[in-house]
């Protein structure tokens, strides 16, 4: 049996087709908000996610993960003292300034500011995930990095082995990740923690020469004058120190013996360490990402846009159904004076809207899946699409869709089946 | 009216309202004893409410249309022909007066029982035909089949015998569009024989037809309803039809003229 809902959609084409465009762009809007909040609410916290850690034990006045006090690493080796504790690694975050020494670069991409992740690469407890080139146990080699794929064209790091400078030291890549970046926070460097050390004390600030010339002083940055900072080229930089028991470390990363109640080494955790917070793993990733999502606003612009894609889309079926109803009214008209109940015309109705929903769905998830690559591979922006996401924003083009209906259903349930007769 | 239609027509309304129908019965040839007309009205009025306005349309019908017969309804335009037929059909309720179809009266059910008693026994015939554009004649034909609770299997072999009665088997994949004017008629005839209603109500069906494809239709129409037994209520202007009608009554101002 021909179903009349399809043959009423497809009788006319151009008219079908710019309907179904409404529906995709509607679809994209949405998927493509979602996306970006999810995958921006994942790449907050996502190194935290992938820690092994149990606890992180940060300062108590830690607001989220990049943003902390300083913890002497004395503090670490009290920890690992603490029974219940199986190994404590140290976490260093810091931030910086990166330069690339490539005089081919326009001035105003030379520089970058940078997050600077500093921790034990042969450890247990902390490492980017996925390395997609290179190896994390290069990092043991001094002033090396690993960078994300997605930041490798901003930092003018083209392959393994080319060079940039932090600070005033120069820093060597030696691997890549994929997908750890948070598109909120400034370019991710990974390295150890001696060579993060290393960069922390070096400091931005040029030297500046100056002298007399023509009764005038003249003042250069060292920057403008060598261009190259020390071991970038020729010279070799002093070998990174071991950290001592004074050196500042952002986090104690925790991992508990087998069978540990986690609360109770919190507790203990926070005793024998004053002025320190624990956080289990989940908790340290839920601060984090509701800093995010909640404390700058984020969350709620992006909120914001997924609501009215979903309010646009609502507004272009509804458009659709009606008209489409309109137009066939008639016809409607003629099934209630045979006699159909009304639930035929709703069911007519009701597939119509579930064929707009399911048509406008495919592509429009199809687009933004493609959207989604183009924007990792350039941009960098995950525009995260998982099953959950891609279900979730099935039903709401559904209920959308079904919404709509019920809008249009308003118009056949009162249109008078003496209507047949006028000619 | 003779003394035994009235008769009859006591008969009828003596009937229980869900008593068996005539072609549920199986002794036909006991069918005269138990001969009830098809419709009967009494006082039937209608007053049309637009805003503070008031139109009486019909004044007190009394109508008995037989089983069997091709009953047509004419009159000048505005007299009330549209409107008689609508209440009739089920589709309007008038503001006064009874009606009874094959037994029941319909004047007292619910708007359910009425689109289901119509679903089940009367059959429409549109001056404007009033096919789904979108589907071709055997898929109009079909989706009436479907909506009367035929099964989905059967259907399609249904539906090319009613096309293959009304003459249209050659044209069954066609969409209305790609037919003439009394090809489509004829589809919609099909369309209203689906389900085998024991009553056919036609408004006009032929006053959107040039004379050739009208006297088809007409043509058509006495030898379906004269095969079946069926009852033919019509609504026209078309003087032809006269020849084939049994019965016809004249509405003016309202009003039944004998
Ligand atoms: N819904 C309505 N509201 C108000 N007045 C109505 C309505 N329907 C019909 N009428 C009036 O009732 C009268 C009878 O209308 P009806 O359509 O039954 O006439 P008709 O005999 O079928 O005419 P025609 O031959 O032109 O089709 C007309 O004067 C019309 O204006
Ligand atoms: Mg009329």
């Amino acid at each position: 049996m021909a179903s009349i809902a399809r043959k009423n959609l497809f009788e006319d084409i151009p008219r079908f087709l710019v309907a179904q465009a409404g529906i995709v762009f509607a679809v994209s809007l949405v998927t493509i908000q979602v996306g970006i909040l999810r995958g921006f609410t994942r790449g907050t916290a996502l190194l935290i996610d992938q820690s092994k850690a149990d606890i992180w034990v940060g300062s108590a006045d830690m607001v989220q993960m990049e943003l902390t006090s300083p913890l002497p690493l004395e503090q670490l080796l009290q920890a690992r003292k603490v029974p219940g504790v199986a190994l404590a690694e140290a976490l260093v975050v810091s931030s910086s300034r990166w330069r690339t020494p490539d005089k081919t670069v326009p001035p105003t991409k030379r520089i970058t500011p940078v997050r600077i992740f500093g921790f034990n690469p042969k450890g247990q407890l902390f490492a980017p995930e996925p390395i997609t080139q290179g190896s994390l146990s290069a990092l043991t080699e001094p002033y090396t990095v690993i960078v994300d794929e997605s930041n490798q064209q901003s930092l003018n790091l083209k392959q393994l082995g080319a060079v940039g400078t932090i600070a005033s030291l120069k820093a060597k890549l030696v691997g890549t990740t994929q997908g750890t970046q948070s598109i909120a926070s400034s370019t991710y460097i990974f390295t150890s923690l001696e060579s993060a050390k290393a960069y922390a004390q070096s400091g931005i600030s040029p030297e500046v020469n100056c002298r007399l010339q023509d009764g005038n002083i003249r003042c250069n940055s060292n920057y403008d004058i060598t261009s190259t900072a020390i071991g970038v080229d020729n010279l070799t930089p002093p070998v990174p120190e071991k950290l001592s028991a004074t050196d500042p470390i952002s986090y104690i990363l925790v991992k508990a013996t087998p069978n540990q109640n986690l609360k109770t080494l919190k507790q203990a955790l926070e005793k024998a360490l004053p002025g320190t917070r624990a956080f289990t793993r989940l908790e340290m990733a839920q601060q984090t990402r509701d800093f995010w999502q909640k404390r700058t606003g984020v969350g709620f612009v992006l909120g914001l846009g997924a609501t009215v894609g979903v309010i646009v889309g609502m507004v272009i079926v509804s458009q659709i159904l009606y008209s489409s109803v309109s137009d066939h009214l008639k016809e409607f008209g003629t099934l209630k004076a045979m006699g159909a109940s009304d639930w035929v015309i709703y069911g007519v109705i009701l597939e119509q809207a579930l064929w707009m929903a399911v048509l406008g769905y495919i592509p429009g998830i199809l687009l933004c899946l493609g959207l989604g690559s183009w924007t990792l591979a350039t941009q960098g922006i995950i525009i995260l699409i998982t099953p959950l996401t891609a279900g979730g924003v099935l039903l709401v083009t559904v209920s959308m869709c079904i919404g709509s209906a019920l809008f249009a259903i308003q118009k056949v349930t009162h249109v008078d089946p003496a209507i047949v007769f006028k000619a | 009216m003779t003394a035994s239609s009235l008769d009859l027509t006591r008969l009828s309304e003596h009937l229980p309202t869900e008593a068996p129908l005539l072609a549920e019965r199986t002794f036909p040839l006991d069918i005269g004893r138990y001969h009830t007309d098809a419709i009967v009205t009494r006082g039937v009025e209608m007053v049309f409410q637009n805003g503070s306005e008031q139109f009486q349309a019909l004044k007190g019908i009394d109508l008995d249309v037989h089983i069997g017969d091709i009953q047509l309804l004419m009159g000048p335009s505005g007299s009330g022909k549209t409107t008689l037929l609508s209440i009739l059909a089920g589709i309007l309720t008038p503001t006064a007066g009874s009606v009874n179809l094959l037994g029941r009266e319909i004047t007292s059910m619910s708007r359910e029982q009425l689109a289901k008693f119509r679903l089940k026994n009367i059959g429409f015939i549109f001056q404007g035909f009033n096919l789904f554009p979108a589907l071709t004649a055997q898929e109009n034909v079909e989706l009436a089949l479907r909506v009367k609770g035929m099964p989905a299997k059967a259907v399609r072999q249904e539906a090319r015998f009613l096309l293959d009665q009304v003459g249209l088997s050659a044209q069954a994949k066609q969409l209305p569009r790609d037919l003439s004017g009394g090809q489509k008629q004829r589809v919609a005839i099909a369309r209203a024989l689906a389900g085998n209603p024991r009553l056919i109500m036609a408004d006009e069906p032929t006053a959107a037809l040039d004379s050739q494809n009208g006297h088809a239709v007409i043509e058509l129409l006495r030898r379906l309803a004269k095969e079946s037994g069926r009852t033919v209520l019509m609504v026209t202007h078309d003087p032809r039809i006269m020849d084939v009608a049994d019965r016809v009554v004249y509405l003016e101002d309202g009003m039944l003229k004998a």
